[in-house]
């Protein structure tokens, strides 16, 4: 599914150049649940963005499903994260005039040969909230909904255009453990039950723990990288 | 976003854009007034433009310079060697030398020959009097007289492409009489729509007559003000019944003079004048033809061509064969104008013949004065429209950037999600065209209400035709996109991520 040769990133600050990432190789294969962690600074995130799309590389490759995006033209790497890429941030990143049914449509807005019909969209919405569990929640504004409940609608929205990977930033960073717990479940079972390939950073090991394989990044560079089936999931939140 | 689930079926940008300036309504009001003021004023600037073009129009109407008229008759003043008329004169001094018996045909005219003993007070009389010259259907008399014209000619007229009104007159000098008070004056049997056809009069009382009155040949009259005032003085005569040829006529108004220009004075055969239905003049004196037609033409630059049209007509409607004359005569008021203008006759006859559209030489000199009249305010106008766009615009510019600036997160957002860096640069553009086109619609019906103000109060003709409303529109929709194109841009050119942890 990715495979990254060589990945650097350099930043350029003033006359100082951050090296953000300082020659990552790795692959991730299909239906992989891979959680990413490192301290601050390690350039977990720049390598999130590069995977996601947001971002280009200063130097290395980057195939995604066997193509190289790595210096592809803004707009076809718009195209990219629209059909292939679903994201979920710790801020939720909600729009908070917007029902959680038009939040979920936002993606189909943007979608090749321009916006879905409305009835579309709705019905694909709907089905990517009852994904999620959040049937019944749909004409809510985020306002009405708690953490947890904000948080799948933003999962709903990553899904909605049916993509093949799915990038988290700190999703549970802004909720409490249990609730955190149900999020990292929701994605288990996207993976199972939808053939998703996941990648979540977190600085938390018991969340960390939910993933098949685990990378540790430190200073630009993978310090660790663990496989194994579900290091330490909880039994209580497992299905 | 309430609004967006209410626009469901237009476009989703569209749907965004709208629901977007929901969020600062104070701001994007003032923007919006901003921008209607703007707009306001140029559709008020275009509206005092169309009317002055229009006024032009009218004004050239009133001048009656799209009138035609067509005169029984085809009488020409003998000329000297010097061009200048003579015959006139000379045949008026040899009739008046040589008076030929009278003949009394009305008895009643005969009872009252102490008080009317005017020869114009019997109208079947064959006159040898010098002002005798328009006796009808007389022969030997000069321009008018011929019997050549009837109601039937004027009907054809009427019919033909070009042609607004058409009034058929009789015409001759009468007497009048109120009480002890008497009035010679110019009698003119007329048509109903000769009211339409001289622009510059105005009802000082009561109406004109109608189309009833004229069908049934009723005795009502209109009276020249300067008749009025001749045996009335300034009390209303409407309801009065004033004599002439023995017969009572109910009088049912007084024209004036609308126009300072003109100013109604004895003997001007305009308002010293009394006006009948033609009907009731052709009943009472038993006759069937027609002094005159007069004709207007839809439109002034038309006349040339209408006149030939006319003569056409005649001709083929009289049997005239192409090596007799016309037993008609055609004027219009350029052909006029030349010929009492100092040429000598040969000289403006041929001009007048050969020179086509003569009438647009006035037309423009008229154009001209009017149309200095009305751009010094036009240029005001498009000051103040200016200004007021360009503070409107960078009020669109200012909130449209305020926007971008609230929702970098958004924008960050959209791009993640897949929306290329033109979907946001719509997105904003459409924005602020929202506000423009919203304010360009409250600025068109602000202009609309100015203008008529403009009309009522300040008597400026102003006109809002449908392409000045466009117009107005397409500047609104202008100003929104010059003034959106910055911020929207810089939306666009927003990079992803730093958008997205944007605080």
């Amino acid at each position: 599914m990715i495979a990254v040769r060589d990945l650097e990133k350099e930043y350029h600050v003033g006359d100082h150049v951050i090296h953000a990432l300082r020659g990552i190789t790795l692959d991730i294969a299909a239906r992989e649940f891979v959680t990413v962690v490192g301290p601050s600074g390690s350039g977990k995130s720049t390598f999130m963005h590069i995977l996601g799309c947001l971002d280009r590389p200063t130097r290395g490759h980057y195939l995604l499903d066997s193509r190289d995006v790595s210096n592809l033209p803004a707009d076809e790497l718009a195209r990219v994260r629209n059909e292939t890429i679903g994201f979920v941030f710790q801020g939720f990143n909600l729009l908070a005039r917007a029902s959680a049914l038009e939040n979920v449509e936002l993606p189909l807005l943007y979608t090749r040969g321009g916006a879905l019909r409305a009835a579309e969209r709705r019905d694909r919405a709907r089905r990517a909230l009852a994904i999620v569990g959040l049937s019944d929640r749909e004409e809510h504004h985020p306002n009405q909904l708690s953490g947890g409940q904000q948080q799948r609608v933003a999962i709903a929205r990553a899904l909605v255009n049916h993509p093949k990977l799915l990038l988290a930033d700190e999703p549970t960073g802004n909720l409490d453990t249990d609730t955190s717990h149900e999020v990292m479940e929701v994605f288990a079972r996207l993976r199972d039950a939808h053939g998703l390939t996941l990648l979540v950073i977190t600085h938390e090991r018991d969340i960390a723990a939910w993933g098949t394989r685990t990378i540790d990044f430190k200073d630009g560079r993978v310090n660790l990288d663990r496989e194994g089936e579900r290091v330490a999931a909880p039994t209580t939140c497992a299905s | 976003m309430r609004i967006v689930t209410r626009l469901r079926g237009v476009h989703p940008s569209v749907a965004i854009a709208v629901n977007a300036l929901t969020r600062n309504r104070l701001q994007t009001g003032l923007t919006l007034l901003g921008i209607a003021v703007g707009v306001a004023t140029v559709l008020t600037m275009l509206a005092v433009g169309a009317g002055a073009q229009r006024s032009i129009e009218q004004q050239v109407r009133a001048a009656g310079l799209n009138q035609i008229t067509v005169t029984a008759g085809n009488w020409k003043p003998k000329v000297d060697d010097t061009g200048a008329a003579v015959a006139h004169q000379a045949d008026a001094r040899r009739l008046l030398a040589a008076p030929r018996p009278r003949r009394v045909l009305l008895p009643q005219v005969v009872d009252d020959i102490v008080l009317a003993s005017h020869p114009e007070d019997d109208p079947m009389e064959k006159h040898d009097h010098p002002l005798a010259w328009q006796r009808l259907g007389d022969l030997e008399a000069g321009l008018g007289a011929a019997a050549t014209l009837t109601f039937a000619d004027a009907e054809a007229i009427r019919r033909l492409d070009g042609v607004q009104y058409v009034a058929c007159g009789v015409h001759a000098n009468a007497r009048v009489f109120h009480d002890d008070k008497r009035w010679f004056t110019r009698m003119h049997g007329t048509d109903r729509q000769l009211l339409d056809i001289k622009r510059t009069w105005t009802l000082k009382h009561g109406r004109f007559f109608s189309d009833g009155e004229q069908d049934d040949a009723e005795q009502v009259m209109v009276l020249g003000q300067v008749v009025a005032e001749k045996l009335f003085g300034a009390i209303d005569p409407v309801g009065q019944t004033i004599t002439l040829w023995k017969q009572p006529f109910r009088i049912v108004g007084v024209v004036t003079s609308a126009s300072w220009v003109v100013r109604p004075a004895p003997g001007d055969d305009e308002f010293d004048a009394v006006y009948m239905p033609y009907t009731t003049t052709h009943r009472l004196l038993n006759l069937s033809k027609l002094n005159d037609i007069t004709v207007t033409a839809a439109s002034t630059g038309e006349v040339s061509a209408l006149s030939k049209r006319i003569a056409a007509l005649l001709r083929q409607r009289h049997g005239i064969t192409d090596t007799q004359p016309d037993d008609f005569t055609i004027a219009t008021q350029a052909t006029r104008a030349i010929t009492t203008g100092g040429l000598p006759p040969n000289v403006a006859a041929a001009i007048a013949g050969n020179v086509r559209e003569l009438e647009r030489v006035t037309l423009e000199q008229l154009a001209g004065t009017l149309e200095r009249a009305s751009r010094t305010m036009r240029w005001l106008l498009a000051a103040v429209a200016a200004v007021s766009l360009l503070v409107g615009g960078i009020g669109i510019m200012n909130i449209t950037l305020l926007s971008v600036t609230e929702r970098t997160r958004e924008i960050g957002l959209r791009l993640a999600v897949g929306a290329r860096a033109r979907d946001v640069m719509r997105q904003f553009l459409i924005e602020a065209t929202a506000i423009s086109l919203a304010g360009g619609i409250v600025g068109i019906v602000a202009g609309i209400v100015t203008s008529l103000t403009i009309s009522s109060t300040l008597q400026w003709a102003t006109v809002v035709t449908p392409g000045a409303v466009l117009i107005a529109f397409g500047v609104a929709a202008a100003v929104g996109v010059f003034f959106g194109w910055y911020p929207a841009r810089r939306a666009a050119s927003l990079d992803p991520i730093a958008a997205l942890r944007y605080e």
